[in-house]
């Protein structure tokens, strides 16, 4: 059951990885495109403005990916040192601290929609956007990284207490792989 | 607070939790033992418009551009490119490993990826060519390491980013100690095969009509890094527009190169993805302890701790030189940076030094914390794609490239226009 989920949210974070960089790369073209036509004279106007929000909406849904194939970077000063168990430990703990952590984070940018919505704010800018259009999919993607990682530490939890360690480092151990780091 | 935050995040780093993770909690804990007001109330608004950024965009942007063209093919055809130039030259083949290496930097703003890129096409050569594996991958692992120096580089947004300093001011200043970089280790590498030649290959001579003809492969990364650097200078683009020409151009590249298909574009994406997200963590745990620590009094008690030491402005950047090495040899780059960025960089600016050229004596820092052990990345990179020997044959190698970064470091302290005289020349 706990490498069936693991297996499934691993799945659905992939799908969301997809369209989160075609997201980007729908981005890259409009802001080229807009290179162009300012050079004709001509500009769409407020590029720099959707760009921000494609990273801000876009950075907040990749996150559970990123967890999800260990990307997030740790230390592992303390933990190459320790036995296999000792690493089932400091790994659990280190998923339960982030999961904590980030759901404070979620409920802490709660506020920021709720005052969007009651004030049916709209940006300061010519493109006058109402925020809650985009900030809505920000704090979902936040709130989506949360349950992510609740159900990866609860899943990760089973494996341990089942002695399957072998597996539980594999979902939530450190380095994976190398290549994730500028 | 100075050391409260300070013995905080060593030890909560050591208990291997992420480290975006541990700049929030230390941002949490400022708020709950040092601060008189609820910082707690500024943390929706921070993650909002630390992670709304148009400044920031340039990241995945300029990930994916170095995605696209790592599955281009396009490594293998500059690496022998370049090996008709430069393998004439005392250690043949090490050459081109630390040209190539330079050259995807210049388009690549990431030093593991241009590490592992150059470090998969010339490690099958060693092999063919029976070069001696520790000074030829010490090349690679070093050579790599000019990718988050020289322009783009996503190291350099962030420290703009986090700073509030000019990012094509920070890229023009990293451009010459980059250059001099490569050249200082090509330097090092021909001494060192002059001296003990069975170190080094052998030695090759092409006929000039191949030399001319290899450098039609050359042109791709020379006309996109001119792309890249020059539309931001000529004022057309900013850094992040840049980037998405970069992206542009990199994609017309794997066409002309026929690397693209469905298969190719997803996995750039995911890769994208993966890199931006874990990047942007760290990144906006980072603007909220830069936030919690100014409200909580940070310059003030900077001041204080300074004038209590009693050091001399210099002497306060040798003991932070001191601090970054040693730190170097545990943490990596970006980790490295945002984590001491919040609390050195005003330190350092208090004192009356560029930030710019701060910012670039912190890139060759944190270049050498890439490979130097136990943890150092550009050194596991390369012993992945080497698959026999051992890693300390890696680590022996880099060493000469280390000294050599040291003396840059020695260079950049006592001649900091090293950095700044072209920025300041165009500004």
């Amino acid at each position: 059951m706990a490498r069936k989920t693991l297996f499934v949210l691993r799945r659905l974070n992939r799908m969301i990885a997809v369209v989160v960089g075609l997201l980007f790369l729908l981005c890259a073209a409009t802001v080229l495109v807009d290179i162009v036509l300012r050079r004709l004279g001509a500009s769409f106007g407020g590029t720099d403005e959707i760009s921000g929000y494609v990273m801000a909406i876009a950075s907040a849904w990749g996150m559970g990916f990123a967890m999800l194939e260990l990307a997030h970077v740790r230390i592992d000063i303390l933990r190459a040192q320790v036995n296999r168990i000792g690493r089932c430990v400091l790994d659990l703990f280190a998923m339960l601290v982030l999961s904590g952590t980030i759901s404070a984070i979620a409920v802490g940018c709660w506020p920021v929609v709720e005052r969007s919505l009651r004030n049916a704010s709209r940006a300061n800018t010519p493109l006058e956007t109402p925020l809650a259009l985009v900030q809505v999919p920000w704090l979902a993607g936040w709130v989506w990284f949360a349950v992510m990682a609740w159900l990866t530490f609860v899943a990760a939890l089973v494996l341990v207490l089942q002695g399957r360690f072998e597996e539980s480092e594999f979902a939530i151990g450190a380095f994976a792989e190398q290549e994730a780091m500028p | 607070m100075i050391a409260s935050v300070t013995a905080g995040l060593l030890g909560l780093l050591c208990l291997s939790i992420p480290v975006g993770i541990v700049l929030f909690i230390l941002g949490f804990g400022i708020d709950a033992f040092f601060s008189p007001f609820p910082l707690i109330r500024g943390l929706g608004p921070l993650v909002w418009s630390s992670s709304n950024s148009a400044t920031l965009i340039a990241i995945p942007f300029f990930v994916l551009l170095g995605e696209i063209l790592v599955r281009s093919g396009l490594a293998t055809r500059t690496y022998a490119a370049l090996d008709r130039w430069v393998s004439w030259l005392p250690g043949g083949l090490i050459h081109a490993n630390i040209a190539t290496s330079t050259m995807f930097s210049a388009t690549s703003g990431s030093s593991v990826a241009t590490a592992a890129t150059v470090a998969t096409v010339a490690m099958p050569q060693a092999e063919k060519l029976g070069y001696d594996p520790k000074l030829f991958s010490g090349a690679i692992a070093a050579g790599g390491t000019l990718g988050i120096m020289i322009p783009p580089s996503i190291n350099l947004i962030v420290y703009g980013f986090l700073t509030q300093t000019s990012i094509p001011q920070l890229f023009v200043a990293g451009l010459v100690p980059g250059i001099l970089l490569a050249l200082s280790f090509v330097l090092v590498a021909g001494v060192i095969c002059s001296i003990w030649p069975e170190l080094g290959g052998e030695r090759r001579f092409f006929p000039f009509g191949q030399m001319m003809r290899a450098l039609g492969d050359l042109l791709p990364i020379v006309l996109l890094f001119t792309l890249i650097i020059g539309s931001i200078y000529k004022g057309w683009a900013t850094p992040t527009e840049a980037a998405s020409v970069g992206v542009g151009g990199a994609l017309l590249i794997a066409l002309l190169f026929g690397g693209v298909n469905a298969r190719m574009i997803t996995d750039a994406l995911i890769g994208t993805v993966k890199i931006t997200a874990m990047i942007m963590l760290v990144v906006i745990g980072a603007s909220f302890l830069n936030f919690t620590l100014s409200a909580g009094g940070l310059g003030h008690e900077l001041r204080g701790f300074l004038e209590g030491l009693g050091l001399s402005p210099l002497m306060t950047i040798v003991v932070i030189i001191a601090m970054y090495i040693v730190l170097g040899f545990f943490i990596e780059t970006l980790s490295l940076m945002v984590v001491t960025i919040p609390i050195v960089v005003p330190l350092v600016v208090s004192l009356g030094f560029d930030p710019i050229w701060f910012g670039i004596l912190m890139i060759v820092l944190v270049e050498m914390a890439l490979i130097t052990p136990p943890v150092g990345l550009n050194l596991y990179v390369v012993q992945g794609a080497r698959r026999s020997g051992t890693m300390s044959e890696v680590m022996l190698g880099t060493i000469p490239f280390v000294i050599a970064m040291a003396l840059m470091i020695v260079a950049l302290v006592a001649f900091p226009e090293i950095a700044l005289y072209l920025p300041h020349a165009l500004q």
